[in-house]
């Protein structure tokens, strides 16, 4: 028996090998119209770097380049300096980190789709659009029988979630009731309980969708800001199977003894 | 509110059914004839967290619960230390992996805080929602086989077929031998095979049979759910979310811990 693929599991979720995934070969896409107000199906990012985002939101990365520079209330920045991550100009020791997800606590929402997203399967029933995220396992469930957006929810790691079809290839959900304690991004950024996200999934043709994304949180961001701009995904053919990515609290004990030496030390 | 809930409910301090029968729970059958081939829907099983073990084969220390192991069954049976069940530990000394927050895999999340349930099914697959971990699992039902010599997963590699119009068969291998069977710490090889029955037995109500065989570590095969009733609940029905966290159990256990740490 083999156990080389839970260990591979944990390196590429904490080590981000990203050689590994810089040549992603272009798809071979198929023009071919899409089905109406059809999301069913396989679909993974193009390339896959922008999927696994290791340096914050895909469209606003934590560079320390002006244009990415989010402008916080003065809320937001207290709530800000209370995460330290090991990733983004701000970023600390590996040992003095406290991202949350790290750790496996849950990743939640939004953050489900600013790190780590790979192939996703997403499934339609009569009052539903279901995804199926390949880190963690997670489903999420956006409901599109008519229903709105609670006004006081409770909160939860992966919010509250409604959609409808905006035109015959457009998809747009809304979500709120988000749990503070998660993070945006792999680079900290942090929301409060007030925020709401709104999801675009246009599908382009057969072969192609694109996912974006706005954070919209006034207690913490002077503005809306987008993180995903039309985020390219390719369809992937029905029989593929989705890995098993799990955040596991033993491995991470195995993989921090054997190689937290090495991570503690400053780039 | 919610979380410190949830979390007492994972730590398997709920009530359960064990030892009824779970025919006889819940409202009477409705007698609607069920569509053919078809076990879409949200499914609540009448049934409690288990705690004490797979609910068809408690660890409650009678003779008739008493599972065989073998040699290799009873050395690895030992490693696992569980504050459930008549051998168990204090709290401080169990090395329950799910209660630090790893997946709680296949089979347990059938023995385990079995809850709401959604089954989608697609042309090649049957998805299964769980409310535990909000995790989900995929069968395949286009016809291939299992993996002859799987790697293993959390939670297995599983195909299921309609053997009649009313009965889904599920057969899981590839499960990872990290993980527990059930609450009390039952072990299991990387041979084990999971047989799982659904069978609908009209349009609201189905029943689940589970078999476990994993001759490397029990002399014969046992059942760990016994025709366990499901009811269909209405299609807005909102799944609850119950989810690990090792930052909530952190809290809990600073809290708490001195509670919990006595036999």
């Amino acid at each position: 028996m083999s156990s080389l693929p839970t260990r591979l599991t944990i390196v590429v979720a904490l080590a981000f090998p990203l050689a590994l995934f810089a040549q992603n070969p272009a798809p071979a896409a198929n023009a071919a119209p899409s089905p109406r107000r059809d999301l069913t199906g396989i679909w993974e990012p193009v390339r896959a770097i922008e999927g696994i985002q290791p340096s914050g939101a895909l469209n606003m990365p934590a560079d320390g380049k002006p244009e990415h520079d989010l402008h916080l209330t003065p809320y937001g920045r207290e709530l800000a300096k209370t995460h330290k991550s090991s990733n983004g100009p701000d970023e600390v020791l590996p040992t003095e980190e406290n991202d949350p997800a790290h750790a496996c606590d849950p990743m939640g929402f939004p953050r489900q789709n600013l790190f780590e997203v790979r192939a996703t399967e997403i499934l339609q029933t009569a009052n539903q659009v279901v995804l199926l995220y390949t880190f963690n396992r997670i489903w999420r469930v956006i409901w599109t029988d008519g229903r709105e957006l609670q006004k006081d929810p409770d909160p939860h790691w992966y919010g509250y979630s409604v959609g409808k079809w905006t035109d015959d290839y457009t998809f747009v959900a809304q979500t709120n009731g988000t749990d503070a304690r998660t993070w945006v991004d792999n680079a900290g950024r942090p929301h409060s309980e007030d925020l709401r996200v709104e999801e675009v999934f246009h599908r382009i043709d057969h072969d192609r969708m694109e996912l974006s994304m706005t954070i919209d949180d006034p207690k913490v961001y002077e503005k809306p800001w987008v993180a995903l701009n039309k985020l390219q995904f390719r369809w992937k053919p029905e029989k593929t199977e989705l890995l098993e990515m799990m955040c596991s609290p033993s491995e991470l004990n195995e993989y921090n003894r054997r190689h937290a030496s090495r991570g503690a030390v400053k780039k | 509110m919610l979380l410190a809930v949830c979390g007492l409910i994972a730590l398997g301090w709920t009530p359960h059914a064990n030892g009824q029968d779970p025919r006889q729970q819940g409202p009477p059958l409705s007698g609607v004839p069920a569509p053919h081939r078809d076990i879409n829907g949200i499914w609540r099983p009448l049934i409690g967290a288990q705690g004490t073990g797979a609910a068809a084969m408690p660890a409650d220390g009678k003779p008739e619960h008493q599972l065989l192991y073998t040699p290799y069954g009873l050395e690895m049976a030992k490693r696992n230390k569980s504050s459930n069940g008549p051998d168990a530990v204090a709290a401080v000394d169990e090395n329950d992996p799910a209660h630090a927050c790893d997946p709680q895999g296949f089979p347990r999340e059938d023995f385990f805080e079995l809850r709401t349930t959604q089954f989608i099914q697609t042309p090649l697959k049957t998805v299964l929602l769980y409310t535990y971990g909000k995790v989900y699992r995929i069968v395949w039902t286009d016809g291939r086989a299992l993996p002859v010599d799987p790697d293993p997963h959390w939670y297995g590699y599983s195909v299921g077929k309609w053997t009649d119009d009313f009965t889904f068969v599920i057969d899981t291998n590839g499960t990872d031998p990290r993980t527990w069977v059930d609450n009390t710490g039952r072990p299991h090889s990387e041979d084990l095979h999971v047989t799982e029955v659904f069978h609908r037995v009209d349009r609201d109500n189905m029943l689940l049979t589970v078999t476990l065989d994993d001759p490397k570590v029990y002399q014969k095969p046992w059942v760990g759910l016994k025709d366990v009733r499901f009811t269909l609940m209405p299609a807005s029905t909102e799944l609850l979310e119950m989810l690990c966290s090792p930052s909530e159990l952190a809290i809990y256990n600073k809290r708490y811990g001195s509670t919990t740490n006595k036999k």
